[in-house]
Formats: structure tokens, sequence, C-alpha cells
């Protein structure tokens, strides 16, 4: 192995492994953060079409001349710095939410929104957030498919089945062929929620549904903007590495052994928050 | 059986004055007067608001604000307006379309701006695509589209809205109210015979599969037909049987060679439908082609 190359991998080791902390500190509940400052900026992904990232979700921000349409809302203290920085590219209020899941780092600033704007979710994400005692409902919810037409232009919200959880939407741009993914598509890993529905052993199809749709750019749940191609990898990973973990379960191996092959197949999904979750995973895939 | 004939009576009354003036911009000059509006009390938070020759409204009340069903034709603004405030001080927050015919979203060109309105996709398309001949041009679709269900949460309450399959159009939701068990059918259950849009995407052959499913799926006892009285879950299981035995009889027609004239008199002397009427125009040519 070249010097070279020892250190860009050494790099990419440290880099992933700040991401991981950075990810496992952020989703912390609600409440506990004292008046944190928020860290974003907003950057342009298309016409019209902007992705604001740093805390939590990534959030998108599609602006017509009737109103913003904006795909997650980060934690609470995120959401007057949202409406900062859609303010920094257009002077349209926003006028619809849409939230991929119930998660308190997409959804955290729904409470601040609900007021003026309408808030969408799958029936499932809102029947979790009711469940938890989360706070921000919504008022809206579908269960296969919503459509909004706004300012002459239209996004489309679609469930295509269980994964991160049992009630994620992606959201599609028709005409900017761009997918905003939600966490069944994050960069930090099969963060399977099982209390709220999630499962590995349906992530792959669920995914294999999401990539009917036609689209060249993905905006992930978290991570960077991607192309079509990194859903297409994700997908594999997602389809492969549960089909190994059962076949290990039944050829008797450890939970170690398993461990390890997650670690080292996991492609995009090295991410210690798989290993912690491997025993419901094994439970999972046991039946 | 007195009573059994009066009703009889009362409904095929309902149906005539409802074929004879059915969902266009404007009533046929011949016709009567649209009906009076009128006020009906169904629960002590939801009312139906009949009248205008126009769809049946169903007003929800909830304590942050109101859910309406359908909103008539545009001219009814002032009347739906004013028999809400009868009721409540709440404002219209949210319209649920039926589907996407001029007497039950003509209203949406008014209140669409202070309203969200729903509908199913398929609605929303058919507005955009004028797919109604005699519809004003102007109509507004909604914002909001579903493809199989929307659910509304407003001040503790709940509205479920679904899609069943085809039937009046390829796009009618059934609206239901789960603490009160009470389903708005729009246009899939009235007073008339099935009128089927055939350009919409409406079927006749699916109709009852499409009650079938909502029956099976749906826990209620009232049922608020897209025009006509306020009925009870019996009356649109006849409805649906009726529908089945009108899809029989002219399937059976056809089968035997009859012409679409042959099937029209025949459609003229068992079911009313009058030479010209919207029936005639929408639905005779679509059932020759799909019942063959």
């Amino acid at each position: 192995m070249s010097r070279t190359l020892f250190v860009r991998l050494s790099a990419g080791v440290i880099a992933l492994g700040c991401a991981w902390i950075a990810y496992t500190q952020a989703p912390a509940p609600q409440g506990k953060q004292q008046a944190k400052q928020p860290n974003n900026t907003i950057s342009k992904v298309a016409e019209d079409l902007y992705v604001i990232i740093g805390d939590g979700g990534n959030s998108t921000v599609y602006v017509t001349n009737e109103g913003v349409i904006l795909v997650d809302d980060k934690f609470e203290y995120d959401g007057q710095d949202i409406v900062d920085k859609v303010k920094s590219v257009t002077n349209q209020p926003i006028k619809y939410v849409l939230n991929t899941h119930l998660h308190g780092d997409h959804t955290g600033s729904n409470e601040r929104f609900l007021p003026t704007a309408e808030i969408i979710a799958t029936k499932n994400a809102r029947d979790n957030m009711v469940k938890n005692k989360a706070p921000g409902l919504m008022r809206v919810v579908f269960t296969d498919e919503t459509d909004i037409f706004l300012g002459g232009k239209e996004v489309r919200m679609k469930y295509y089945g269980r994964g991160h959880t049992n009630g994620d939407a992606v959201v599609y741009f028709p005409a900017l062929r761009i997918l905003a993914s939600g966490d069944i598509g994050a960069n930090n890993g099969p963060n399977v929620d099982y209390a709220n529905g999630g499962s590995m052993k349906e992530w792959g199809a669920t995914l294999d549904g999401v990539l009917k749709l036609d689209f060249d750019t993905v905006i992930p749940g978290h991570g960077p903007v991607s192309k079509r191609q990194y859903l297409i990898d994700y997908r594999d990973v997602a389809t492969k590495l549960p089909a190994t973990v059962s076949s290990m379960m039944r050829q008797g191996k450890s939970k170690d052994d398993i461990a390890k092959v997650f670690m080292a197949n996991g492609g995009l999904w090295v991410n210690p928050n798989v290993v912690n979750k491997l025993d419901q995973i094994m439970a999972e895939l046991k039946n | 059986m007195k009573r059994t004939l009066l009703v009889f009576l009362a409904l095929g009354g309902a149906w005539v004055a409802y074929t004879q003036n059915p969902q266009g911009k404007q009533a046929p000059a011949q016709a009567k007067a649209p009906a009076p509006f009128n006020l009906i009390k169904i629960a002590d938070d939801l009312y139906v608001i009949d009248g205008g020759g126009a769809g049946n409204v169903a007003v929800y009340i909830t304590n942050e604000g109101v859910i309406m069903v359908d909103d008539k034709y545009e001219q009814h603004f002032d009347e739906i307006m004013a028999n809400v405030k009868k009721v409540t001080n709440q404002p219209i927050k949210y319209i649920l379309s039926t589907h996407y015919h001029a007497d039950h979203s003509g209203g949406n060109t008014r209140f669409s701006s202070i309203a969200e309105i729903i509908s199913t996709r398929n609605a929303h398309d058919g507005i955009v695509q004028h797919k109604q001949s005699n519809a004003p041009n102007d109509m507004i679709p909604a914002r909001v589209t579903f493809t199989q269900e929307t659910d509304l949460f407003l001040g503790g309450k709940e509205v479920r809205a679904k899609y069943y399959g085809r039937g009046h159009t390829n796009g009618d939701a059934f609206v239901y109210f789960p603490a009160l068990k009470v389903l708005h059918t729009g246009d899939m259950f009235t007073s008339a015979s099935p009128l089927i849009d055939y350009p919409g995407g409406g079927s006749l052959l699916e109709w009852p599969q499409t009650l079938d499913k909502a029956m099976k799926d749906l826990d209620f006892d009232t049922v608020i037909p897209g025009h006509g009285p306020v009925s009870k879950k019996a009356d649109l299981l006849t409805y649906r049987n009726n529908a089945d035995k009108m899809r029989t009889r002219v399937q059976t027609l056809i089968r035997q060679g009859k012409s679409q004239d042959d099937v029209a008199k025949v459609m003229t002397a068992e079911y009313n439908w009058q030479p010209g009427s919207l029936n005639m125009q929408w639905s005779l040519p679509g059932m020759m082609t799909e019942l063959r």
C-alpha cells in the first residue's frame, strides 16, 4: 500500500469517525438542548431548489411564485434559521412542510410552522409521533401518495414501504428529476428504528420502489447531495446485507462474526449504530 | 308498504329533478328553479347543506375550524357561507372534494383562497384537463391531492378521505367521519340512477365493486349521498344492487345485439334517462363499449 493511499484512507476513516460522533450525538431528545446555536448553510441544487445542510436532517427548499415547499425542518432551535435561510433566496413564505418521517431532527420545527404552513407526513409517521408524544403533530396525512400543486409546480410525496421506520416518505420533484430521500437514503447507515416500525429486511425492497422514480440527483436525509448511483449502491447493500446475515445465522455464526461482516461489508454503512442494533436486526432476520 | 311507496315516490321525484338538473354550469332552461337551501342537522357537529341543484355539502365543526365536503357551484359561495355561519363561528379550514364536477367543486374558485382544498389526484387532473364538457373554464383544482387515502386531524377530530376505485368518475373520494359513523359518498350514491362519466374515467362495471370495497372497509350507519336525502347504510346497499342490476340489464341488451338507439329507448322507459340528458351524453356511449 502506498503511503499516499494510506494517508487518504486514514483521513477517510477519521472523517467518518467524526461524522458518527456528530450523528450519534445529534438526535438527542429535544428539550435537553440549551439554547443551541444553529449551524446551517443553504446552497443551490437546481433552479428554484435549495438544500439547507448542517444541523439534523437535510432540509430541501422548493421555491414557487405562490410560496415555498419545505422538506423537513430540523431541530426546534433551527426554526428561525430555516426561515432566515429561505429569506436569503426568496421573499415567498413557507406554505408547505413535508416531513419525511417522525424523528425530531426532521420534524423539530413543526410547532413553529404549524400556524402558518400545512405540514404533511405519512399516516404512520403521525401515528408514531402520537405514540411517542412528540410535538408538532401535522393535520394532514396520507398513506400512499400525495401531490402538492403550487405556483404551477408539482411535488410528489410517496410511501414505498418499511425501512428506517414504517412511515418514511420520499419527496420527488419531477420537473427537476431530484429526489429528497429522507433517512431511507441517509448516508449514516441503516439505522433501523424498530420501535417505530423500521425493517432491515424490507429496506432494499422499499428502495427498489423508490428507484422506479425517474431522478438524477438525490438529497439524502443526512449527507451531501449525491447522484442516482448513490441510491442504487445503497439499495444493493440494503438488499445484500440482510441476506448475508440471515445466511450466517443459519450457519450458526456468532454475533461477533456477524458484527465483523457488518462492519467489513457494510459498504456505506460502517456505522456503530448498526452494531448497537445488531440484536434487533438479528431477531428480525431470524424469522 | 305505504311508507315504502312514499319513499319510492319521493326518491323518484328527486331522481327526476336530478337527472333534469345535472352537473352543468347552468340548469337547462326548461328545468325548475334550483331547490332552496336547507341546513340539515346530522349530529351536534355535523350538518348537510342541501340545495341549489348542486351536490350535498357536509359541514363538520371542530374547535379549530370547519372541515367541509364539497363546495357546490361557484355562485353558491354566499349561501354556503351564510349556512355555515348559522351553526358556527369557526372558519372553513379544509374542503374535501368528492370529485371534479362543477356542482361539487365549482366553489373551489372562491374557497381556494380561504381554505385548503384536498381531492384525489384524478379529480385534480379532471379539472386541469377540463374533462367535464359543460363545466366553467376557470375551475380551480385542489393544491393537495392523494391517491388512496388522506386523513385530516383538526380540533381533536378526524376525517378520512378514501379512494376505492372507479364508478361515477375515476377519482371519486368517500369521506368518512369515524366518530359519528357517517359516510359522504359523493355521487357514488345519489337519489338518481348511476350517472357514469365515461369521459371522466367512470365505469359502470366497476361501480358496484367500488361500493363493495367502501362498505367492507368502513363502519358507518348514516350515509350522505352526493344528491338526495340523508340515508342509511341499507339504502347504499340497495343502490349498489340496483347499479348492478342496471349493469346486467344493459349488458344483456348489448349482448343480444341491440343498437345504442335500442338501449337508449330502454334506458328512457326504465330509468327515465331523457334524450339529450347527461346520462345519454356521458354514460350511454361508454356503456356500449364497456359492457360489450
